[in-house]
């Protein structure tokens, strides 16, 4: 055998490995075993859920993780991949409607429905709740380390009164930030025009000087490893520190007088898939009380579920930062469109000075 | 000289590459085109188009003009347009900005205001940050990297190896893992803080994460072996009878260093320059990680525009920008060290 054969035959198997290799993945796919695909928020989904579905419908669960509403949608809009089971929020499902992205989902066929607290469907972005189904909820508040911070903080002009310079954590998220200014203006939250942009646009810039750090993804671990004293978060988080510090009262969760913003995130199925019908069983799995409760355990946002918070521990049921007292100011987000640019431009100014 | 002449002779054969030839290319010129070439080309062309309102993508063909309207045109250059000046048109705009003293019980006191000149549009402020965080990092990976690529080039064979092993093993773990080992470490109750509190070096805790010299550190822990290894490569080939023969002649340590060891070893420094100086520049994640946030550097800019900011042509636009400031820079640097090769 001379060389040049041997090179050749090695390029041959190197191309057919290749093209073998090309193959697979649609090989697999059409391998019998029912499948899932479900496209969700990291730190959302306990592993437990995921197994117990699968171990009772036989249905294999492929997980895909999103940090942020806009990278979903970039995803699913471009076509990046198969997904059966969305989780987006509510301004984002209200687009996704406009859109016609969304298979209609009989949520009255659905068992388990009736768990859900009234005051949690039929909201603005999907009235009658023919596209989602409420997965948890939150709201957008303050948390105040009591034992660095004694004074009695009520909204977010507090916050920011100058007094805790430095000291202050905000969500990396600039459509929060602009909320919370047109909060304190008494603007409208979904108001956003060039008009009310430019009127907050020098009370952010006060506000900015005064931010230690911002961060989305876990503000927590900044008030835990104490370079923060005050921040304005995610309940969640704050439910998860009020958890931490065991009842002691240490983390305070303060929803803003001013007003705060409520996020619903729910469960859609994307327009098109041929796995609907798995992922109507996904949703009717979530839905019992005894599988829901799991949620709100390793998770501590609002349970819409009224069932599940009956099975939850007293201390998790007393979760301020969970199930706020009261009867706060809450608002849902609307899809603005393309004022988002608009606020990205005033924000990446005003970060960049 | 005899470096050039001996890669001359390397490639002197200039055949053209025989079908095995290209057949043995053809990975990576397929990799080049399908990943190089071809997103470049989409990112250009859509960095010409404006945002669909909805989903913040291009848009590439718009819908004709409804009566009484003005068609939009499909390509523009508005995006460059804004990259460069901000709505009114203005590239350098004044403000006048409070001059802040902290007196002695840590309170900040307006003593003034001063005019502060900068570019109009925020983006290139935040281009501007970026070259320079970019450009200090490189500055120090060269400070440091080269004293600690010629001890090695210069060490004895086995603990060569071991040397360069423990450059590359923080390697081993993850980009995101090492740089949260930073964060532990700068805390305001973190290692360092702490170290420094309990020898009473300090004794209040001195604010180091969340500023701009902690990304300028995220920056050069992240680079600094993709500086020391191509120099490390130079320091090794370098002859040492060279430098002898310098010292030998007459010419003093620094001498010797400036006029036999530096022209020699600069392949290795440029090398080591365009590793770390190009990846810092579009570097993104360090800002939030170690910055906090507040520093937003042109990746994470970028990013956003995909996102949030639901602007792809923008986005587009920003990231053919950036390609385009490496391409003149490289033209640039080419250039010089082919003058610089002329008059040696």
């Amino acid at each position: 055998m001379n060389t040049t054969q041997t090179r050749r035959q090695a390029l041959y198997s190197l191309v057919s490995a290749a093209a073998l290799a090309a193959l697979s993945p649609s090989a697999l796919a059409q391998s019998g075993k029912p499948v899932l695909n479900l496209f969700c928020w990291s730190e959302y989904v306990p592993e437990a859920v995921i197994k117990g579905f699968e171990k009772e419908t036989g249905i294999k669960v492929n997980v895909e993780n999103y940090d942020s509403n806009e990278k979903m949608l970039a995803k699913l809009l471009a076509g990046g991949g198969k997904y059966d089971l969305i989780q987006p929020s509510e301004y984002v499902v209200e687009s996704l409607i406009k859109q016609d992205k969304l298979e209609p989902i009989d949520s009255s066929a659905i068992e388990g429905f009736k768990n859900l607290d009234p005051k949690a469907l039929n909201l603005p972005h999907d009235p009658g709740n023919k596209y989602s189904v409420p997965w948890m909820l939150g709201t957008v508040g303050i948390v105040v380390n009591t034992a660095k911070i004694k004074d009695d903080v009520k909204g977010v002009a507090d916050v920011f009164s100058g007094k805790y310079k430095k000291r202050i954590v905000v969500l990396d998220d600039n459509r929060e930030i602009v909320t919370w200014a047109f909060a304190t203006q008494g603007i409208p939250i979904n108001d956003v025009t060039p008009e009310n942009l430019a009127k907050v646009k020098p009370i952010i810039k006060g506000w900015l000087k005064q931010v230690k750090a911002y961060d989305s993804d876990s503000p927590k671990t900044k008030f835990l490893k104490g370079d923060v004293d005050i921040g304005i978060v995610w309940s969640g988080e704050a439910a998860t520190l009020w958890k931490e510090s065991k009842g002691s009262g240490k983390f305070k969760y303060v929803l803003p007088a001013e007003g705060a913003h409520q996020f619903v995130d729910s469960l859609c199925i994307p327009k098109g898939t041929p796995r609907k019908e798995a992922a109507l069983k996904f949703i009717s799995y979530i839905l019992r009380p005894e599988v829901s409760k799991l949620i709100s355990e390793d998770f501590p946002y609002t349970n819409p579920n009224l069932e599940a918070r009956k099975l939850l521990s007293k201390e998790d049921q007393e979760n301020p930062a969970s199930y706020p007292p009261g009867d706060p100011k809450l608002e849902t987000f609307k899809d603005i469109g393309k004022a988002a640019r608009d606020i990205d431009k005033m924000m990446t100014d005003l970060r960049s000075q | 000289m005899q470096v050039a002449a001996a890669a001359k002779s390397r490639s002197a054969p200039g055949k053209k590459p025989g079908a095995i030839g290209w057949l043995l290319l053809a990975p990576m010129v397929l990799w080049l085109l399908a990943f190089v070439v071809a997103p470049t080309a989409i990112l250009m062309v859509a960095s010409f188009t404006s945002a669909d309102d909805n989903t913040g993508f291009p848009v590439y063909r718009q819908k004709p003009a409804e009566d009484g309207e003005v068609a939009k045109p499909t390509y523009s250059l508005s995006n460059y347009k804004r990259i460069v000046v901000d709505d009114e048109g203005k590239l350098l705009t004044t403000e006048e900005e409070d001059i802040v003293k902290v007196d002695a019980n840590g309170d900040e006191q307006v003593i003034g205001t001063k005019k502060v000149t900068r570019f109009a549009a925020p983006y290139l402020r935040v281009f501007g940050y970026s070259l320079l965080y970019a450009g200090i990092a490189t500055v120090l990976c060269v400070i440091i990297g080269y004293p600690v690529a010629w001890f090695i080039g210069r060490a004895n064979e086995s603990s060569r190896n071991l040397l360069l092993m423990a450059v590359m093993i923080p390697f081993w773990t993850s980009f995101l893992i090492r740089t949260y080992a930073w964060v532990t470490i700068l805390a305001e109750q973190g290692l360092l803080n702490g170290m420094l509190q309990y020898s009473k070096i300090i004794t209040e805790p001195f604010e180091m994460l969340y500023t701009p010299g902690a990304v300028v550190l995220g920056l050069v822990y992240n680079y600094l072996p993709f500086m020391i290894l191509p120099i490390y490569g130079s320091v090794e080939k370098l002859d040492n009878s060279l430098v002898e023969a310098a010292l030998d002649l007459g010419a003093g340590p620094v001498r010797a260093f400036q006029r036999v060891i530096l022209p020699l070893t600069r392949p290795g420094i440029v090398a080591g320059i365009m590793l770390v100086f190009v990846p810092a520049v579009g570097m993104f994640a360090i800002s939030s990680l170690m910055g906090g946030g507040k520093s937003p550097m042109i990746g994470d800019v970028i990013a956003g525009q995909f996102f949030a900011g639901r602007d792809w042509p923008f986005g587009s636009a920003l990231g053919m920008t950036l390609v385009l400031m490496f391409v003149l820079a490289f033209l640039a640097t080419s250039r010089l060290r082919k003058a610089v090769a002329d008059t040696e």
